[in-house]
């Protein structure tokens, strides 16, 4: 009984492999035309209309499944849609940056054809540091004595003047603004020419003052103040004349010498892009400098008459 | 056919084919989990040869694959010959090894599914079917078998659902009788 249930098993899987083998190779060796595809269209004649009526009955489970599956593939679509807005923003902004950068290179190119700042060999610099504190009296930019900067080297920016450069790396420098109380501008009223020097206002690092104006010097609101083209002293950076400073906001009458307080013109807190006049050191304009700072004392007109020890005129054009 | 084997489950195996596979067709194959579909006929050969052994295994194998074949409008026989061997494979595993264990359904379906999955490959192969053998291969396979194993169990309730009564030995009646008539039952043994 045994080996009769044995046999038949083995003989029902022979003839099923031995079935389907032939039915295979029948299958593969016969044209499209044959005789089991035909049959196989048949079926598929025959079939094709339950396949439909099965097909729109189980559309609303398939719907239904579907809807599970929508709503993970959804899930996962979301999160990787939220990804890609991450980095598109990122994008945007570095995007943004750079334009900004190079709205700023094409205001300070213009600037440089409006004052002939080429002939100073400017030195474009990229702000890479700002000082931490309030104050932003200084920023180190990305360019050094590798690239010719100097102490003391004027450093401007679209807007305007921006301070000097007060240490110097081989890569790198770092520069004063005009709003730390160290430094001082010999500066002009645009419209009147008189002159002065501008410093930070004692109390708001974010605006200046111009002090020791003569008495009789007439300044209104909202006039621009430009850097005079002279220095305060022979160590001071001599700044090329008619650079913008600032604006005049108001008018002080109490002391002997007239001031006017300043706002600045360039935009302290949000420094890019900046230039740095290589030659006001050692070039025509600081040979000058240098002159007028050793001829002895009464010969130098301008020294006596303003008392603020104007050394020289600058320019050199 | 199986000893004691009637006509009735026979026609219980042949609608529940006919169902699964329009369902498979109409349903299953249009929702993708994991990036493939679910493939019910392995299962539902393998599960009908693990309750109704090699024999019936086997048949409905062939009868599942081929109508797989006709309806998909594919190489026949290639099918029929694949769900053939897993039925009868799983057939003869119940017949040598009886497994009960909660757990069998789910090993049982991974196995034909990756059975039935590399064996129609290498068919495909050997037919001379243009595709390269590429890690993509492994990996459709690999989530084939993860995927089908997911729905091995409610596949297998299915199945024992549908054809639990008309079997020739049910398990479940095996079992009772073994233990009601001696010599097998844990108790009488203690």
């Amino acid at each position: 009984m045994h080996d009769k249930t044995v046999r038949r098993r083995r003989a029902v899987l022979a003839l099923l492999v031995v079935l389907s083998l032939i039915l295979l190779s029948a299958y593969f060796g016969e044209a499209s035309g044959g005789g089991l595809h035909s049959v196989q269209r048949g079926f598929l004649t025959v079939v094709s209309p339950i396949q439909n009526g099965a097909n729109k009955a189980l559309k609303p489970v398939r719907d239904m499944i579907g809807w599970f599956g929508d709503t993970l593939h959804a899930k996962g679509q979301r999160d990787e849609l939220r990804k890609q807005v991450d980095r598109l923003r990122r994008q945007l902004v570095a995007d943004e940056s750079e334009k900004h950068g190079y709205h700023e290179l094409l205001a300070l190119y213009g600037l440089d054809k409006q004052l002939s700042i080429s002939d100073y060999h400017p030195v474009a610099a990229t702000v890479v540091a700002k000082s931490p504190n309030v104050w932003y009296s200084t920023v180190t930019i990305d360019k050094g004595e590798s690239s010719g900067v100097h102490v003391n080297d004027p450093v401007i920016n679209d807007e305007g003047l921006i301070g000097k450069v007060a240490q110097v790396a081989s890569d790198g420098a770092q520069v004063t603004l005009i709003t730390d109380s160290s430094v001082g501008v010999s500066a002009r009223i645009g419209a009147s020419g008189a002159t002065g020097i501008v410093q930070p206002k004692v109390g708001d690092p974010n605006d200046l003052l111009l002090q020791y104006l003569p008495a009789n010097a007439r300044a209104n609101r909202g006039e621009y103040v430009v850097t005079s083209g002279t220095v305060a002293s022979p160590d001071d950076s001599l700044y090329p004349p008619d650079i913008p400073i600032g604006q005049v906001t108001s008018i002080n009458e109490e002391s002997a010498y007239r001031s006017v307080n300043v706002h600045p013109l360039a935009d302290l807190h949000n420094l890019d892009v900046v230039q740095v006049l290589t030659a006001a050191q050692g070039s025509l304009p600081s040979n000058v400098s240098r002159l007028a700072a050793s001829l002895p004392a009464g010969s130098h007109p301008e020294a006596t008459a303003s008392g603020e020890q104007l050394a020289s005129t600058g320019g050199g054009k | 056919m199986s000893p004691g084997f009637s006509s009735a489950p026979l026609l219980r195996i042949a609608l529940l084919a006919i169902a699964v596979v329009f369902f498979q067709i109409g349903v299953v194959s249009e929702v993708p989990l994991f990036g493939v579909s679910a493939d019910l006929s392995p299962l539902l050969v393998a599960f009908v040869g693990l309750l109704c052994g090699s024999t019936v295994g086997a048949a409905s194998g062939f009868a599942v694959g081929l109508l797989v074949d006709l309806a998909l409008v594919q190489t026949l026989g290639v099918t029929s010959l694949t769900l053939t061997l897993v039925g009868y494979w799983a057939g003869r595993l119940r017949e040598l090894r009886d497994p009960q264990a909660a757990l069998t359904p789910l090993l049982v379906g991974a196995a034909a599914s990756g059975g039935a999955m590399i064996f129609y490959s290498i068919v495909q192969f050997l037919l001379g079917v243009d595709a390269p053998v590429s890690l993509e291969l492994v990996r459709q396979i690999v989530l084939g078998v993860v995927v089908d194993t997911i729905v091995a169990l409610p596949m297998w309730a299915l199945v024992r659902r549908s054809l639990i009564g008309g079997l020739p030995d049910d398990p479940r009646r095996r079992r009772r009788r073994a233990y009601t008539t001696g010599g097998l039952s844990p108790l009488s043994r203690s």
